[in-house]
């Protein structure tokens, strides 16, 4: 259904006609290609998992990043092959999750309730036995023996983490949008946690904060990035690594992204996820809320001040607005403020918003913002609008009507709703 | 809705059905050409695509149904679950692409002859599908690797409900679940935390409505966020800031759609900006006016249409994206 | 390189004089079947553009005081500090006439497109700050000139009102070819840019000295249109290459690196270089020119091709470079996450803000370019600075107060001392060039900017037309595939 990387983006239209030269080329390309494929399923159909099928499923991934069933194979051959093996007793050849280029195609029905959350720990990983099957078998070594071996494998186990996070990044690079990169990507990292000693697992994760950084700076909305960040955030803050709280040092991430570039709405809205969380961990009182409440509306409305055309900054403002109307149903961030407070509040900022029609009078979503909130000035006050609240609405909807006829049928719907806003109490809910 | 009439515009901006019933017909003959190799993950997925376009464009025939089945049934794994193409991994996007392709050529007893596993038929999906939630979270993997997404929770309320089989997994959860990825904005994200995104909106918004719990979306705030996705030159893009792309024609106006807000954005402006990205010559539908076409953007330049009533082309279903009366006509055994 | 080769090649073109212009005909040429010969009276690259040692300084300082006029440079001192007595010269790399280039120039497109790139480091150009004299009318402070949308933002140097107008102008420019904005500023096209800004957009004399700054102009009366075509410039080039900044420059003396990559790329491609040897004598036989060269050999060539040396009524500018012996660092910060540290910050002083002895204030801005070690100019630890000002009688005083004035706007404990300091005045061209005819043509010299301005590029690619004849396809122009023609490698080093 969704977008899975096999759509043009952005790419110009150009004659289809190939000229013979670039058609032999393609033919060309297509032999090694195929032959390629081939070699890998055929390895992977006699289960040879060694460093050289290995080897060419990295070529093969290379050529093509969006082949979703190769990287599996590589997770299955690092698990069956090259990974240090568990121990006799859990079975690898019915733990093997299904493949279908190795014809083999029983899955264990557990195996697919997997997650990569922390909740639940991937499944299909055999559990480990931190031996190799290997020196398991032979014999019955000392302690030293075993302590021994089990650095090995650890070391082994390192070396190939390391690599396959060193394999992704160029292909990340080159198809930052690929999904089944990002996933392996942390497949790989949540085997650094289950094979590795904690503090080097830990290590190996903090870089990936400086991995997701350096793909923002590369494409700032990166959804991808962002998710990923979040993730990598909630593994560091997690038990399982001995984390703590990071919430301090992403919030002011944010508000580096958005000194970068104001229209950035994934840093606003990683911001307001992360608002209600920090001010616990800060075990703000009430007047340390109020006071965050307040700089967040200076900032937004400095912000605002140079961009108002900018949808991001407005809706981020309407954020800090629904937490003085809508103090119910959601985390929010000043909830004990007064009744009279809130209302001094939203009134300050429908007025400083109306001093920016000094130099906008044709930004469009400064009208919008003035409706809005004149209405959820009137619905908080469970009040009709009065006489001169009425009069401005009716010019300001005239002026959004005007220089925004595309959306006419939602100005019409509001026209019709502004006389009746006390009777739709939905505008203001939440959804969560 | 406007009240101006779509079909009613110049020469040189209509769709043009022929080419692109053609373009879709040549997408299997290219294996002279690299991209269609590298493409080999999506080619059930594009199968679904073409096949869903070419039913709205009235051509249902242009590809061979048979051939078609066959070839579908080719890439199930004994699990139940589907892969991109014979040799590929069972995965959910392409087992829900096998579920629809099969719904709209009205072939379920053809799986349930032909269907590999031990239950065989539609029984062994809803089984592979079943298997792939997060019994913990109510959301759903894509394969047995684990990486969730709201479009895989999409995808297996889609496929089970056209199978008939949404019993067998936690839709309550999986509600939940939705709601803990609403925003503030209204939108939804692909998880919790994330960022709303015009395309994980569709996907949230179409789950809660096969889940019967369209009351659970707070449809002004979606709506305005949504009608906030048209930009000048009258496309819509999937986020606040971002560049238009016709593939949102789909994502915003079927969401639009299922809160009953389509009227918030202009409907000839869109209508040209689809048409506009045509490859009128040789068929196809691109991201932007200019830029090369692929059978995806074609699939949602025309759902699109479709959406906008646009003439001469079937409705489509706004939740499942497949041809209302392919989904009318499937869902309705279920009824009773 | 054998005599023989020299005086029995019938050359296609000979290129004389190494500055910026010449070296990239050379460069345009390098991949073609063309003969070139390159030769320079000088003993190094780069001509007006060139980067000395200190040694080469004070050779070139000494020989311009013996000759009786030099078109282009006149009356060089230099100075050196006694508690820095023996400065290693060959660890510094000074610029004569530094340039830094916008992101968005041609002249980057054409070193990506012709590979050159590849052979230089380019460094981040950072923040534009003016220098402002305290309250009290001693000390200096400088405050960043915010130029984008998020600089206005951050400031807090600006008032509300005055950021809006800001605003309302960064807007105006971006698209000031717009038919409305053009309909706006086109009657005032040649009317200074300041007035236009405070006439149309109420800046107040502060804001104003931000926008010209901005634009860099020497003398500070930059006419509307050129005005606002250089802010345009400079707004369309920030992020480009990255957060947070609008240009780069080249590692290892800017502009004069430019000139000896391309130079190699010439000397790759088979052309001919003589360092130190100039053309002495040229007489015409058959359309073919005979050169006779000060080394004493007599060549043959379809075409000449030389700079213009300078112009008679261009631009007159004083310079004044000083090595600084501290690194400056609080200067070289980046502003916004994920920029680069910078390696050239540019302060100006507004006109009037500079009092010389006599009273007399300054009439136009002086611009100072701090470059930090990084660009190779100078050892770790110190730091260059370039200031330049329009000739005057005051100039080189006004130049030297600009220097005190910056120095002691540090929060170091001790302010930074001048440990070589090299001042000199330069004639620039803004001529269009000597009389061409078929057998020669003359290249205009770099215009005396402070940053690079493509107009110069023209008459280059004019000129590679020319050499190459029939055989010129205007697509290919600078444009050359990778040398090896072997795959790239993989670039496992692009992520750090």
């Amino acid at each position: 259904m969704a977008d899975q990387g096999g759509s043009q983006h952005g790419i110009a239209r150009t004659s289809r006609v190939r000229t013979e030269e670039q058609r032999r080329q393609d033919v060309e390309k297509i032999a090694k290609y195929r032959d390629l494929d081939e070699r890998v399923r055929k390895e992977l159909s006699q289960k040879r998992y060694t460093p050289e099928t290995f080897q060419l499923t990295s070529k093969l991934l290379q050529l093509n990043p969006e082949y979703y069933t190769v990287w599996n194979a590589r997770r299955r051959l690092l698990i069956y092959g090259l990974f240090s093996k568990p121990s006799a007793g859990s079975s690898p050849s019915t733990a093997l999750p299904s493949s279908s280029l190795t014809a083999t195609t029983t899955t264990s029905s557990d195996a697919s309730s997997s997650s990569l959350s922390t909740a639940t720990p991937p499944a299909p990983d055999p559990p480990r036995a931190g031996k190799s099957g290997t020196t398991a078998d032979e014999g019955d070594g000392s302690p030293e023996q075993a302590e021994e071996s089990k650095k090995a494998e650890q070391d082994n186990d390192l070396e190939l983490i390391k690599q396959e996070l060193g394999f992704t990044i160029p292909l990340l690079l080159a198809s930052p949008k690929c999904y089944w990169i990002w996933s392996y990507r942390l497949w790989i990292l949540q085997q650094a946690i289950q094979r590795l000693p904690i503090p080097i697992a830990r290590r190996i994760w903090e870089e990936e904060l400086g991995l997701a950084s350096k793909m923002l700076i590369k494409d700032r909305r990166n959804f991808h990035a962002w998710g990923y960040r979040r993730h990598v955030v909630e593994q560091l803050e997690s038990p399982e690594l001995g984390g703590t709280s990071l919430v301090e040092s992403e919030f002011k991430y944010t508000t580096e992204m958005i000194k970068v570039d104001l229209s950035n709405f994934s840093a606003w809205h990683n911001r307001s996820k992360l608002i209600p969380r920090l001010l616990d961990e800060r075990k703000a009182d009430d007047t340390a809320r109020e006071t965050f409440l307040n700089e967040e509306f200076g900032q937004i409305f400095e912000a605002i001040n140079v961009g108002p055309e900018d949808q991001s900054l407005w809706y981020y403002h309407h954020f800090l607005m629904l937490n003085l109307v809508s103090p119910v149903g959601h985390p929010t961030i000043a909830p004990a403020l007064t009744r009279e407070t809130r209302i001094t509040y939203v009134i300050r900022e429908i007025e400083q918003i109306k001093e920016l029609l000094e130099d906008y009078d044709d930004v469009q979503l400064i009208y919008e913002a003035l409706i809005d909130y004149t209405l959820f000035l009137c619905q908080f006050l469970e009040r009709k609008p009065d006489g001169s609240e009425r009069a401005e609405l009716v010019s300001w909807l005239d002026k959004v009507k005007k220089l925004d006829p595309m959306r006419s049928g939602r100005w019409a719907d509001l026209e019709r709703d502004c006389g009746l806003v006390e009777e739709r109490p939905r505008m203001m809910t939440m959804a969560s | 809705m406007s009240s101006s009439n779509a079909g009613n515009r110049p020469e040189e901006v209509q769709l043009a059905t022929s080419a692109h019933v053609k373009y879709i017909q040549s997408l299997d003959t290219r294996k002279d050409e690299y991209d269609y190799w590298l493409t080999e993950h999506l080619r059930l997925n594009g199968l679904y695509w073409g096949l869903t376009a070419l039913h709205l464009l009235g051509h249902p025939e242009a590809l061979p149904r048979a051939e078609t089945i066959d070839f579908v049934l080719s890439c199930q794994h004994e699990s139940g679950g589907f892969g991109a193409a014979p040799g590929h991994d069972a995965h959910m996007l392409s087992t829900v692409s096998a579920v629809q392709i099969l719904a709209m050529l009205d072939a379920f007893d053809e799986l349930e002859k032909r269907g590999r596993g031990s239950l065989g038929g539609r029984a062994q999906i809803g089984h592979y599908i079943a298997n792939l939630q997060n019994r913990q979270t109510g959301t759903f993997a894509g394969d047995e690797w684990g990486e969730e997404d709201t479009r895989f929770l999409y995808g297996a309320f889609n496929a089970l409900s056209l199978l008939g089989l949404l019993d067998l997994v936690d839709v309550d959860k999986a509600v939940k679940h939705i709601v803990a990825c609403a925003n503030f904005d209204g939108g939804y994200g692909v998880s919790p935390g994330a960022e709303s995104h015009s395309g994980q909106i569709f996907t949230c918004v179409a789950a809660l409505a096969i889940a019967g719990r369209k009351d659970l979306v707070d449809a002004d705030r979606l709506g305005r966020w949504l009608s906030e996705r048209q930009v000048p030159g009258g496309g819509l893009n999937g986020r606040p800031e971002k560049k238009e792309d016709v593939c949102y024609s789909w994502w915003v106006l079927s969401s639009l759609e299922m809160i009953g807000r389509t009227h918030w954005i202009d409907r000839d402006q869109l209508i040209g900006f689809i048409l506009r990205c045509q490859d009128t010559e040789k068929g196809g539908i691109s991201d932007r006016p200019g830029d090369m076409v692929d059978v995806w953007h074609t699939l949602f330049g025309i759902t699109g249409l479709s959406l906008l009533e646009y003439p001469g082309l079937q409705p489509v279903d706004e939740v499942y994206c497949m041809p209302k009366s392919a989904v009318e006509r499937v869902l309705s055994r279920y009824k009773k | 390189m054998g005599e023989n080769i020299l005086a029995d090649t019938l050359w296609d073109v000979v290129i004389c004089g190494t500055d910026l212009p010449q070296c990239l005909l050379a460069l345009s040429l390098s991949r073609s079947d063309k003969k070139v010969l390159h030769i320079d009276p000088n003993t190094y690259y780069g001509g007006s553009e060139a980067a000395l040692t200190l040694q080469d300084a004070d050779e070139w300082a000494a020989r311009l005081s013996t000759q009786e006029s030099n078109a282009v440079f006149k009356a060089p001192t230099i100075s050196r500090s006694k508690s820095a007595p023996n400065l290693s010269t060959r660890a510094y790399s000074l610029a004569l006439g530094p340039q830094f280039i916008h992101a968005r120039s041609e002249l980057l497109s054409q070193l990506v497109s012709s590979r050159a790139a590849q052979q230089v480091d380019f460094l981040a150009v950072g923040s534009f700050f003016i220098s402002k004299a305290a309250s009290d009318g001693q000390r200096h402070s400088m405050i960043r000139i915010p130029s984008t949308r998020e600089d206005v933002f951050t400031t807090t140097a600006l008032s509300m009102k005055a950021k809006r107008a800001l605003m309302k102008f960064l807007k105006f420019v971006l698209n000031y070819e717009g038919s409305e904005n053009a309909d706006t500023w086109k009657p005032h096209a040649e009317a200074p840019l300041a007035q236009f800004v405070e006439d149309h957009f109420k800046m107040d004399l502060e804001l104003r000295s931000y926008i010209i700054a901005l634009t860099l102009s020497i003398d500070g009366k930059i006419t509307t249109q050129d005005g606002l075509a250089v802010i345009h410039r400079h707004l369309t080039s920030m992020g480009v290459f990255g957060p947070g900044f609008a240009a780069v420059y080249p590692k290892w003396g800017g502009l004069a690196e430019i000139a000896q990559v391309s130079c190699r790329a010439g000397a790759v491609g088979g052309a001919v270089y003589m360092l130190g040897t100039d053309i002495k004598d040229t007489k015409t036989v058959d359309s073919i020119s005979e050169v006779e060269l000060t080394s004493g050999d007599k060549i043959k060539t379809r075409l000449i091709v030389k700079g213009n040396g300078g112009a008679e009524d261009g631009t007159d500018i004083s310079r004044l470079v000083a090595v600084i012996g501290s690194s400056l660092k609080a200067l070289f910060t980046a502003t916004v996450e994920g920029a680069p540290i910078p390696a050239v910050v540019v302060v100006a002083f507004p006109a009037d803000t500079l009092t010389a002895a006599d009273g007399t204030a300054n009439k136009s801005p002086v611009y100072l370019f701090a470059h930090s070690s990084d660009t190779g100019e100078c050892p770790s630890g110190q730091s260059v600075l370039y200031l330049t000002t329009s000739q005057s009688p005051h100039s080189k005083e006004v130049l030297g107060l600009a220097l005190e004035k910056f120095l002691g706007s540090g929060d170091e404990p001790e302010t930074p001392q001048a440990l070589y300091t090299l001042c000199y005045d330069q004639s620039g061209g803004q001529l269009p060039g000597r009389q061409a005819d078929d057998l020669n043509m003359v290249l205009p010299s770099l215009p005396l900017s402070l940053a690079f301005d493509d107009t110069v590029l023209k008459p280059v690619h004019d000129a590679w037309k020319h050499v190459m004849g029939e055989t010129a396809v205007d697509a290919e122009y600078m444009t050359f595939p990778e040398r090896n023609g072997g795959m790239d490698d993989n670039d496992d080093d692009a992520y750090e």
